[in-house]
């Protein structure tokens, strides 16, 4: 009896369309996405049925920690430079260009606007391990830091929208302090920023 | 896995000569499909991919001469009190106040049993008073109070857009029946 022979095949598939594919995916996913900016503090935001998506420019973030302390930030860094040299004449900061290159690339901060100077000539690595003390929201003294930010910044542009990003954990009484501040700025509309949750429904 | 040369012939003896192994040029993907694959869900996981979502607060314009809320009957109105530890504490102010005026409050808590299910009484309350078109006209007064979290505030406006109250507004417990009620469950108001 002739003995019958498979022929074995090779299991190895050809690789190159998926190579293909997986590659092409991974193009996708590094062009369409954003890396998450980097945060002066962790803010754990509140949870809401709200369906608003929020804007991706013409941003004026504040930032409220759980212990109350301030930071603020920009999205833009035209904008940014704008509210700097405002601040500089202002406050009389005395910044030299290279203070004024590391303010641009300042996500965001929390500091009296009188301490920026120094903060500003920390290196890169110092900047990103100082403890920013927060925003100096006091109006002691005649000075009204947080809202001179306010209106300097939408003098450097008029579109801005102004979110508030605040841990869940923030006591209203904080909270107030920057109302106030935006009510003498005549801010009588703002976002809070909160991330998307079902509503529970009861029958 | 080692790609195997399947591009023999058929396996056909031929005749001795012997040729330089022809070698293959196909390169064995695997790995890198490997690696395509690992960055691709490092780039998935690293990101975020859900936007935030905001929620909008329109304050009314404050006009210098009337610091006061615009008048609505008293009986029109809920106003919630939030207190510290997840609290709220509600009441209708009576429109008009005598010796024997008395006002119901109660504590209640963010849950759907809680604030929500005395929106829904109010607005049946305001209906059988008003008619049943005035649905909308019943105003919650939402007053936090200093030792209040954010949170609290942002569940109770979420809840007025669940309950489709029309009409809201954040203000001060600077009434005298706030100081009352704050007084009486040991909050503080200032």
């Amino acid at each position: 009896m002739p003995k019958v022979k498979i022929p074995r095949k090779s299991t190895a598939v050809d690789m190159t369309a998926m190579c293909d594919v997986a590659f092409l995916l991974l193009t996708f996913f590094i062009l369409t996405t954003k890396f998450k900016p980097t945060e002066a503090v962790q803010v754990d935001i509140p949870p809401s049925v709200a369906q608003f998506p929020l804007p991706d420019k013409d941003i004026l973030k504040f930032e409220l920690a759980k212990d109350g302390k301030m930071y603020f930030g920009l999205d833009d860094q035209n904008t940014r430079l704008n509210l700097l040299n405002t601040l500089d004449e202002t406050y009389k900061l005395n910044l030299t260009p290279l203070q004024k290159d590391a303010f641009r690339t300042l996500d965001i901060w929390g500091m009296d606007i009188k301490a920026l100077p120094a903060f500003l000539s920390l290196s890169a690595t110092d900047r990103a391990a100082f403890k920013q003390p927060g925003l100096n929201i006091d109006t002691l003294g005649g000075e009204h830091q947080v809202e001179d930010l306010i209106l300097f910044s939408r003098q450097a542009n008029n579109n801005l929208r102004i979110a508030i990003k605040g841990d869940r954990a923030t006591q209203y009484k904080d909270f107030d302090k920057l109302i106030v501040a935006l009510k003498n700025r005549k801010v009588n509309r703002f976002n809070i920023i909160t991330s998307a949750k079902a509503p529970i429904v009861v029958k | 896995m080692a790609e195997m040369d399947t591009s023999s012939k058929g396996g056909g003896k031929h005749g001795g000569g012997k040729r330089a192994k022809k070698g293959s040029t196909r390169v064995d993907l695997t790995a890198m499909v490997d690696l395509g694959f690992l960055l691709i869900t490092f780039f998935m996981l690293a990101t975020t991919m859900n936007k935030p979502k905001t929620m909008e607060i329109n304050k009314p314009i404050e006009e210098p001469e009337d610091n006061k809320p615009p008048e609505i009957p008293m009986s029109k109105t809920l106003s919630l009190l939030l207190g510290d530890n997840d609290k709220v504490y509600w009441y209708v102010s009576p429109d008009e106040v005598t010796s024997t005026t008395k006002i119901e409050m109660d504590s209640i808590d963010y849950s759907p049993n809680g604030v929500r299910r005395i929106i829904k009484r109010r607005q049946k309350e305001v209906m059988e008073k008003y008619g049943a078109d005035k649905k909308d006209e019943l105003f919650v007064m939402i007053k936090p109070l200093p030792g209040s979290k954010l949170k609290n505030t942002v569940d109770v406006l979420d809840e007025m857009s669940i309950n489709d109250v029309k009409r809201y507004a954040i203000l001060e417990a600077s009434d005298a029946i706030d100081s009352l009620v704050a007084k009486q469950v040991g909050q503080k108001r200032k």
